[in-house]
């Protein structure tokens, strides 16, 4: 991609159509009326929007909330693709890059169900195939018997070097979840590429990702305070994320600390906390709340070995999410509007799969609302 | 030897006796025995009655956070981390010694694992998903506790019934019927005294009168 200043046509124009199609997703208001609807009304409704053909697709096969999820995945399976398909050039990569995640959960998927002799069919229904990872391949990569037949058919996967080195013998007890860390690793250090830092938008987009880094690994470090046995510094290596705004040594300094005065001042240090602070107050209309509250609430649960509260992650993500159409509006002829349009594309699945489930576990409305990202 | 083959004899008499004493011996340990049980049975009862309400609050719980866990990542979501378990919870069956009744004795293998035993990456999952596993594995441990408990009042009710009908039998069969035939015997050797005196009287008689004669 050329640098700022010099933006190609095409860049214009893919960049434009993806504000189009950014703007053909549900508003607000949708969201309100179908949250009034029961589970065959939001059915239909979805049928006479985009999602018509899959829901028709697949309606034969599923009913109910399972019919709207699998058709919802599949309309994100095929937006995604579309979107790789019309970003030009350095853009394409970017967006290729970005959609990797989707490719490691389904060759994750076919791994494991091909070491516990999963049938076939199952594992397809668990695909997404949303990243570069084709449909067509995904079946052939599913007629294999063994994992080394699978590992040796990605061989042209970007990824299929972490896959390489890291496996071993198949089925050996938690090798999975080891290369499915490392590929995770390696596909936010492939996104934090320092070839990719040239492009209008990306110091922007490296700044976005180095905070959602930031926070995953936050995140995933109350998660393994929370195991009932202490875990060795290694793992923590091993799970955190490198390439965020706050290192790794950090983290592990965090998680021997066992007193709050010294949990909250370290902890007040991070960038996250003022976005932690924010998600609270949207969450609770409580505009007093402030960072030490939030830091202090984090210490609350990290002491009481609890994982985060799922609402105010999902409030986290809200403000994530904004803050990327921001920047997006920032740099209108970058990568952002892309990945400001994949990442609400995918949450606009997300609302529409919460809802569905919501409504099959009979759960009230209200507590529904405060899954969806808006 | 049946009752009805005694002799009205002297060892007839200590045979029912020593009978008579076994028998009450044994209702006394039985019906010790029949209250021990009883005493074990309430116990186990209000343990399995608490256990069963923990269980449903942990089955409401653990549904509660499916539904969480199916909103925030779908059932794909779900299923691709189930996907991930090596290895499957299970339990080893032992029996322990109540009061000689067996009771069963389970032990859970497996069932509450750690982060790196549930076989999913971390880095690919959320913790909604750690907390729909901790969920259902509280909710297996409550089962498991559960069939164990319920399953020790089933087999201890089978053999309080089982005690409650032999300290029955004894009671209002076995020693009835033994102070019965206790009874008859002692009539019987009484009856056999006072015959034994009254021929002995008549022999003595018709000696003093043979005597007299004479």
């Amino acid at each position: 991609m050329p640098p700022t200043g010099l933006i190609s046509p095409s860049c214009i124009y893919a960049c434009t159509r993806f504000r189009v199609r950014r703007t053909t997703l549900l508003p607000r208001e949708e969201y309100l009326r179908i949250m009034r609807m029961s589970i065959p009304e939001v059915v239909a409704h979805l049928g006479r929007r985009e999602y018509g053909q899959e829901l028709m697709d697949l309606a034969h096969d599923f009913a109910g909330a399972q019919l709207i999820e699998e058709a919802v995945n599949r309309n994100l399976a095929q937006s995604f693709r579309h979107a790789i398909a019309i970003a030009p050039g350095d853009l394409q990569t970017l967006t290729g890059e970005y959609l990797n995640r989707w490719d490691i959960a389904n060759i994750m998927a076919i791994l494991r169900g091909t070491v516990h002799d999963i049938p076939r069919q199952q594992v397809r229904d668990l695909l997404i195939p949303a990243g570069e990872v084709d449909s067509a391949l995904l079946d052939r990569l599913l007629g294999f018997t063994t994992c080394n037949e699978v590992i040796e058919a990605l061989k042209d996967w970007r990824l299929y070097p972490v896959l390489a080195e890291y496996y071993r013998t198949c089925g050996e007890q938690g090798i999975f979840a080891r290369i499915e860390n490392e590929l995770y690793r390696q596909y936010y250090a492939g996104l934090l590429d320092p070839g990719t830092f040239g492009c209008s938008g990306c110091q922007e987009l490296i700044a976005y990702l180095r905070f959602e880094i930031d926070i995953t690994n936050m995140r995933n470090l109350v998660r393994l305070h929370c195991a009932e046995e202490a875990c060795d510094l290694t793992v923590i290596d091993q799970t955190m994320i490198p390439g965020g705004r706050i290192p790794i040594a950090f983290f592990r300094r965090l998680y021997g600390i066992e007193t709050e005065g010294e949990f909250v001042n370290v902890f007040l240090q991070t960038d996250i906390v003022p976005v932690l602070a924010q998600a609270v107050r949207e969450l609770r209309q409580d505009a007093g709340f402030s960072s030490v509250d939030a830091a202090e609430l984090v210490w609350q649960r990290w002491h009481q070995h609890r994982r985060p509260i799922h609402e105010i992650e999902i409030a986290v993500t809200r403000i994530r999410l904004h803050h990327l159409e921001s920047l997006s509006r920032r740099h209108p002829f970058s990568v952002l509007p892309v990945l400001a349009y994949l990442e609400r594309k995918k949450y606009e699945v997300f609302n529409l799969r919460a809802i569905a489930r919501g409504k099959a576990f009979d759960l009230p409305p209200e507590r529904i609302w405060q899954y969806i990202v808006l | 030897m049946p009752v009805d083959d005694i002799k009205p004899t002297r060892s007839g008499l200590l045979l029912v006796r020593r009978r008579m004493a076994l028998a009450e011996r044994i209702h006394r340990l039985l019906a010790m025995k029949l209250d021990g049980m009883m005493l074990e049975l309430i116990r186990l009862t209000e343990q399995a009655a608490r256990e069963r309400r923990e269980l449903d609050e942990k089955y409401a719980g653990a549904q509660e956070m499916m539904a969480v866990a199916a909103m925030m990542e779908g059932a794909t979501g779900v299923l691709l981390a189930a996907l991930s378990v090596e290895t499957s919870p299970t339990y080893t069956t032992g029996y322990k010694n109540v009061f000689g009744v067996r009771l069963p004795d389970l032990e859970p293998v497996m069932v509450k694992k750690t982060l790196a035993q549930r076989g999913y990456g971390i880095l690919g999952t959320s913790s909604v998903i750690d907390d729909a596993a901790d969920a259902y594995e509280d909710l297996l441990m409550a089962i498991i506790t559960s069939a164990e408990l319920e399953g020790g009042v089933k087999r201890l009710l089978d053999d309080i019934e089982r005690t409650r009908r032999r300290v029955n039998a004894l009671k209002f069969k076995v020693i009835p019927d033994l102070t019965e035939t206790l009874r008859f015997i002692e009539n019987q050797r009484d009856e056999m005294e006072r015959q034994e005196r009254t021929r002995l009287r008549r022999i003595k008689k018709i000696k003093e009168k043979r005597a007299g004669t004479l």
